[in-house]
């Protein structure tokens, strides 16, 4: 017992230590991904179909198999890192990952990270039950509504809604969606491909898309100080356009193919 | 990373007042329900009925022998699937309340062992029921041994209260999560925030200490 | 999206139990050697040093565990860290720990009559070897039982370091639950697991207690 404590301490002294020197050197992303092998990527774990974890626990998705191909562009391998959208830009800019999938622009985002060309289509989307009538925010008021905090729904549903509408922000996709189908709240507002997931999974409730708030594609998020890494990867997204691997990747996740209208930000 | 920035304080003045507001007032509620709860566990645990004994001390250790956070989270996400929905705040009062108590019953048990036996006997012997004796003769001497324990536990209570804004209760954690997505500034808003914390158990510690001395245990401090 | 069956869910939770178990552990460990350094300090006839320890251990008792793992999380980056769940929950809890354990410590020297002291300082002995060969054996051994109900309370707050991310038992149900949409059962299930690692323990401190060693 008191050996294997020892042992785990000194683990833990030994990659602290690692770590302390990792972070010294921060001059050039890129080069340092290159000399490293190893790109890190921060990526939802709870977000279908862009990445959710499967019966063996591994992550799968829209952005995992985007992931992987700028991994192969960059000629290193993937390290992907499980993030959350309260701590993913501390993440991004204390240098813990390269690059964050599936963030969406705007100007306040912009001051504080860099964004490449957008590689995924993402509506944010108002879902309820069959049997409630909501066709706009105006009917949003008096509704509870579950959103994830800090991210873009969030943001475009507190500017949409009238005052009245109860807002419940959560940690993350899974207690939005949990609170949402366990009827803890009225309606939630998740991208469109997203509540798809959940639509299919649940007759029962048989809940539906009501209106879309915003279309908001999904660019990279690359810290500020790495102009050269986030060139290398946008030129990366604009390879996997132009050669149809992103086109498939979309008939794979959202089953339907991309429609460059669906990339531009509005 | 840059400098410490606080430029983002004077403007979140009001976002945290309502925070430490909602923080405050599920204190306040818990801690009435929690009390009560206390007293009448602690009872059932000295009750003839064998029963309601073991019902109330397997209630204790479920209750000690698990997370807080996997209490609410069943409470909030799990119960709906029986058909049992509490909104979020009452979800979060119920998992507060059940946790105070099952750390309640003990020290109000505790309380009442304190007190010595003599004093149930001499009470039923002035010809008083069990209950008035148990209210009026036993409860307030057994209050100076519950009181400091059940402030401490009030106090633990309220720490462990900031798991609760991960179901959206709008509590003193949650109005510093939704700053720091604003500012961008995490590390000095939860540092802020956790100093707060510490100014309120400070605050509610000094009360609570003074309470007791003005109106338990007699005098000044 | 893969389905989970139910021996899914049961196979995947108890592998996540490893990490529950080895922060456990390594807080513990760790919050052991920063408390007796804490308890030393506490304990030490310098006011200024005694009011240091005391002052350490009143923030952590005093501030919620969630806000302190955030502080650790999102300062790592001021120390010259990486910003990395596992550290901050490992450091987060070893502080958290040690702030504990050094107070039921003092509580256990305290305890010990005063004869103790004045007993190894007639015998000559300096005081630093005072506290090592009579003080501190003798005030660990006390304080067994509640150091034994700390460890409970030590597992219990595992499950908060999911919040900031830490792969333990409680991050892997979120992530289970997500995909299988069944709070009921992991939720549960998790339960469960918590209750048959802690009440063991608890079991055993209140065994400790009946019968107290000297």
């Amino acid at each position: 017992m008191f050996r294997l404590k020892n042992k785990a301490l000194a683990a833990v002294t030994i990659t602290a230590l690692m770590s302390l020197g990792s972070a010294t050197a921060w001059a050039d992303g890129l080069a340092d991904i290159r000399k490293a092998g190893v790109l890190k990527v921060g990526v939802f774990e709870d977000f279908p179909p862009f990445s959710s974890v499967g019966g063996d626990m591994s992550l799968k998705g829209y952005d995992i198999d985007v992931a992987h191909a700028l991994a192969d562009a960059l000629k290193v391998k993937l390290d992907l890192v499980g993030v959350t959208g309260q701590n993913r830009i501390p993440y991004l800019t204390g240098h813990r990952v390269d690059v964050l999938m599936s963030v969406g622009k705007n100007a306040e985002r912009e001051k504080v990270i860099a964004f490449t060309q957008a590689y995924a289509p993402y509506y944010i989307a108002v879902i309820g039950p069959k049997a409630m009538a909501v066709k706009e925010a105006a009917d949003l008021a008096g509704k509870s509504i579950a959103v994830n905090r800090g991210t873009l729904e969030d943001t475009s549903l507190t500017a949409a809604a009238p005052k009245s509408a109860d807002i419940r922000r959560f940690d993350n996709y899974s207690a939005v969606i949990q609170a949402f189908l366990s009827g803890q709240t009225q309606l939630m507002v998740v991208g469109n491909d997203v509540g798809a997931q959940v639509l299919a999974k649940r007759t029962d409730i048989a809940p539906e898309q009501k209106f879309q708030l915003l279309s908001s594609p999904d660019h990279l998020a690359v810290d500020k100080g790495e102009p050269a890494l986030t060139t290398a990867l946008d030129d990366a997204i604009g390879a996997m356009s132009k050669d149809g691997a992103l086109d498939k990747i979309s008939q794979k996740w959202l089953g339907k193919r991309l429609d460059p209208k669906d990339l531009v930000d509005q | 990373m840059s400098g410490l920035d606080f430029g983002w304080l004077p403007g979140a003045a009001g976002d945290l007042a309502r925070g430490v507001t909602t923080t405050m007032m599920l204190i306040v509620v818990v801690t009435a329900f929690g009390t009560v709860l206390s007293v009448a566990g602690a009872a059932a645990r000295r009750s003839r009925s064998r029963l309601l004994r073991q019902a109330v001390a397997s209630y204790v250790e479920v209750i000690r022998n698990t997370p807080f956070l996997v209490q609410l989270f069943f409470i909030f996400f799990g119960l709906p699937s029986l058909g049992l929905r509490l909104g979020n705040v009452v979800a979060a009062v119920i998992a507060m309340t059940l946790n105070m108590a099952a750390y309640g019953i003990e020290v109000v048990r505790a309380g009442l062992d304190a007190v010595p036996r003599g004093q149930w006997e001499g009470g039923t012997a002035l010809g008083l029921s069990r209950y008035r004796v148990f209210v009026s003769v036993v409860l307030p001497q057994a209050l100076r041994v519950i009181f400091p324990a059940l402030s401490s536990q009030i106090i633990i209570i309220m720490l462990e209260s900031a798991v609760v804004s991960q179901i959206a209760v709008r509590d003193l954690t949650y109005e510093a999560d939704m700053l720091q997505a604003r500012t961008f500034r995490a590390f000095e808003t939860y540092l802020v925030v956790t100093l707060i914390y510490l100014g309120l158990a400070t605050l509610m510690r000094r009360a609570m200490q003074a309470g007791a001395y003005r109106w338990i245990l007699g005098g000044r401090p | 999206m893969d389905e989970f069956s139910t021996a899914d869910i049961v196979v995947n939770l108890l592998l996540a139990v490893r990490w529950t178990l080895v922060l456990t552990a390594v807080a513990f460990a760790g919050g052991g050697g920063v408390g007796l350094a804490v308890l030393i300090a506490r304990i030490d006839r310098r006011p200024w040093l005694s009011r240091a320890a005391k002052a350490y251990i009143g923030l952590f008792q005093g501030t919620p565990l969630l806000l302190q793992l955030f502080v650790m999380f999102f300062g790592l980056p001021l120390l010259g860290l990486e910003i990395e769940p596992w550290m901050a929950a490992t450091l987060g809890l070893t502080f958290y720990a040690s702030a504990y354990l050094a107070e039921i410590w003092r509580g256990g020297v305290e305890a010990l009559p005063k004869g103790q002291w004045e007993a190894a300082a007639s015998l000559g002995l300096h005081y630093v070897t005072r506290l090592r060969l009579v003080i501190l054996p003798q005030a660990l051994r006390l304080t067994l039982p509640p150091a034994v109900g700390f460890l409970v309370q030590l597992v219990k707050a595992t499950a908060v370091t999911s919040i900031i991310g830490f792969t333990e038992l409680m991050k892997t149900a979120d992530a289970i639950n997500n995909a299988t949409f069944e709070p009921f059962t992991v939720y549960g299930m998790v339960a469960v697991i918590y209750f048959a690692l802690c009440f063991p323990l608890t079991t055993y401190a209140r065994h400790l207690e009946g019968a107290p060693s000297r």
